[in-house]
């Protein structure tokens, strides 16, 4: 008995160090993770004085940024073009999800294959063809340019994901609203659209972080006067010298948009990236 | 209310197989009719041609004699209720069951009106509000028959409906969707695997196995008359025991007189009415067969009724069960028992037979029991075609 109440307590002990041994990693990462957007915090609000002597705090970062830059007309460029494109892309893949995951014709696995083959393609290879297909259609210096490469980049993410997602969802409901009189039009805005939300949220979320801290497109795509905020703030960067704070100043006013999509779309976010992991 | 027929519906899918094979079949109007099967036998494929979500491959389905292979499932003017209940996760039950109303663009006061009517009838009235995840099984059972009668289609087609819920409650619904197919005397097509739902519900019941058509009965009667092999072995529980037996001639005297059926040692005399009223059993005479006795036409011979007890074998009881309303024995029957193809006849493998007996029986493990046979009762098939000889 006293043999078995020892190994009992040692185990409880096991446990217990294991606990506290997770826990000190998970601070040490959340350090490490954190500690950028507290630089950007602290520096944001120096003079190039104080930051060189890192003491003191100012709004003068502040007030060079937007001295220099127009951040107003840039956060409502990244904006527009990040509604533009999720738009598209949530009407493509929602369409093609639920056409592959629900409807029944010759080549529908190879064609999603084919769609899902382009997640392998990376943007940098195809820039330059992008920039002259563009250009035939003279869309390239336009928004719609950035909007349709953003849409086309997202789209097959988006795509496999919602075919996932619909398919989880019984083939029985769909025939019960087919039988109910809806059609397979129908069936998809009223069964198929509510049901999804979530895949919907999390589609959404990802894009808006994606598009919205893109450079590469929208430094090539798009006008000096319709760049986006990430764009702008990339031209702060490109003289001889660089001042800090006001770039650390933009990219705290660029970064709270994509951390309050995330705040109010984390739960279904979690939810949809565990898709297919079990009931 | 509406006739529903399938006249050789066959089903192939695009990898070859075939589901459903030349299906005639015809639902009276106010009918509720009984499809029953293993699983994979192709039931539920021949119920989703009638409801349109599955293309036929050949022959006709009529509605009120109107083919409606090329009709869509929506313009049939049927409901269907599903295996899973399919309920709209995001609908409220009400919602739920006005559903299908509303894209019929039904006034909403009969809207109202129908769904009040279906809730008091399925006792919904207090749940009406909620979402069908706060419900038990049995209550989104009773939303999906609601969502299905509040339609008032020309006929109901049930899939399974009953199939996920527990033992207790499966025999409470099955009365009460009896009761209300009653009622409301809508054409009926029922789909299960389960040989007691298919009996206690069905006007008719339908028999398939690998898609073809088996047999089409009322029920006592595809109790009582199985035509063939496939049939006797599938309905009723425990299934009738299937022996392979011999006609032959009887001795000139006694009980033998006419003729008996021989398995392994024992014999037993056919009464000459069931000879009388079949000729086609002279044609077996010397012939081996397949002998069908049901297990509650086995008695022990010390309880047996009237009439019964001079036809009489004994066997070495291998096994005995107590079910409380009766008791099951197993007893050796010295030869092969018949193997079909079936994998669910185990038993049967075993050489033995079952009876079920008056719970009175003294009958105990391991003693060799005289059993009393009813022989009017008795089933013959033919061992190459596997159909009834009585047929």
């Amino acid at each position: 008995m006293a043999a078995i109440r020892q190994s009992g307590r040692s185990s409880r002990l096991n446990k217990k160090m294991a606990i506290w041994a997770l826990f000190t990693l998970m601070v040490i990462i959340a350090v490490v993770m954190l500690y950028p957007f507290w630089y950007i915090i602290d520096n944001a609000f120096r003079s190039a004085g104080q930051f060189d002597r890192q003491a003191g705090h100012s709004l003068s970062g502040w007030k060079e940024l937007f001295a220099n830059l127009p951040v107003t007309g840039q956060l409502l460029n990244s904006t527009l073009v990040c509604a533009a494109s999720i738009a598209i892309i949530l009407i493509v893949s929602t369409t093609a999800g639920f056409a592959f995951a629900k409807l029944r014709y010759r080549g529908s696995g190879m064609v999603f294959l084919l769609v899902v083959s382009a997640l392998m393609v990376p943007l940098q290879s195809i820039i330059f063809p992008e920039i002259v297909n563009l250009g035939n259609v003279h869309l390239t210096s336009s928004y719609a340019g950035a909007v349709l490469v953003y849409a086309a980049l997202g789209t097959p993410f988006a795509t496999f994901l919602m075919a996932t997602y619909y398919r989880g969802i019984s083939d029985e409901l769909i025939e019960a609203a087919v039988i109910d009189g809806l059609g397979y039009e129908r069936t998809f805005a009223q069964i198929a659209i509510p049901l999804s939300l979530p895949a919907i949220a999390t589609v959404t979320v990802l894009q808006f972080i994606q598009i919205w801290d893109d450079l590469l497109v929208a430094l090539f795509f798009l006008p000096t006067n319709q760049r986006t905020i990430t764009a702008g703030l990339a031209t702060l960067a490109t003289g001889r010298t660089t001042s800090i704070p006001p770039l650390m100043a933009g990219s705290l006013i660029s970064a709270i948009p994509a951390i309050v999509v995330y705040l109010i779309f984390q739960r279904h976010l979690v939810k949809g990236l565990t898709l297919g992991m079990g009931k | 209310m509406a006739q529903i027929e399938l006249e050789s519906v066959t089903k192939e899918f695009p990898d070859g197989t075939t589901a459903v094979s030349s299906l005639d079949l015809a639902v009276g109007d106010g009918e509720l009719l009984v499809l029953v099967g293993p699983s994979g036998c192709g039931k539920t494929t021949a119920l989703r041609m009638v409801a349109g979500l599955e293309d036929v491959s050949s022959g006709t389905i009529s509605i009120d004699g109107r083919p409606v292979n090329d009709v869509e499932p929506r313009h049939r003017d049927i409901a269907m209720v599903f295996q899973s209940y399919a309920l709209y996760p995001h609908l409220s039950v009400y919602d739920n069951m006005a559903f299908s109303l509303k894209y019929r663009r039904v006034a909403k006061a009969e809207i109202r009106q129908r769904v009040a009517e279906a809730a008091r009838i399925l006792e919904l009235e207090p749940y009406l509000q909620r979402k069908p995840r706060q419900l038990s099984g049995g209550q989104r059972q009773r939303v999906a028959m609601g969502r299905a009668i509040v339609r008032q289609p020309r006929a109901f087609l049930m899939d399974e409906p009953l199939s996920n819920l527990d033992a207790k409650l499966r025999v409470q619904m099955r009365a009460e969707i009896a009761q209300l197919q009653r009622s409301l005397g809508t054409t009926t097509i029922y789909v299960t695997h389960d040989q007691t739902e298919a009996m206690t519900l069905g006007t008719r019941v339908a028999v398939i196995s690998g898609g073809v058509l088996q047999q089409v009965a009322a029920p006592q009667e595809l109790y009582r008359r199985p035509a063939n092999l496939f049939v006797a072995g599938f309905i009723g529980s425990p299934p009738m025991n299937l022996i392979d037996a011999t006609l032959e001639r009887g001795s000139a005297a006694g009980d033998d007189a006419g003729p008996v059926v021989v398995f392994g040692p024992h014999r037993l005399a056919i009464p000459a009415e069931v000879i009388a009223a079949h000729p086609a059993f002279e044609r077996y005479l010397g012939q081996a067969i397949v002998l069908g006795i049901r297990p509650e036409h086995l008695h022990d011979a010390a309880l047996a009724p009237a009439g019964i007890s001079g036809s009489a074998i004994r066997l070495p009881v291998r096994l005995r069960e107590e079910l409380g309303s009766e008791v099951q024995v197993h007893g050796a029957i010295g030869t092969a028992a018949h193997v079909s193809d079936d994998a669910a006849d185990d038993v049967r493998s075993l050489a033995t037979i079952v009876a079920r007996m008056d719970p009175r029986t003294k009958i105990a493990e391991g003693e060799t029991a005289k059993i009393a046979v009813d022989t009017a009762e008795l089933q013959f098939f033919d061992p190459a075609s596997g159909d009834s000889i009585l047929a």
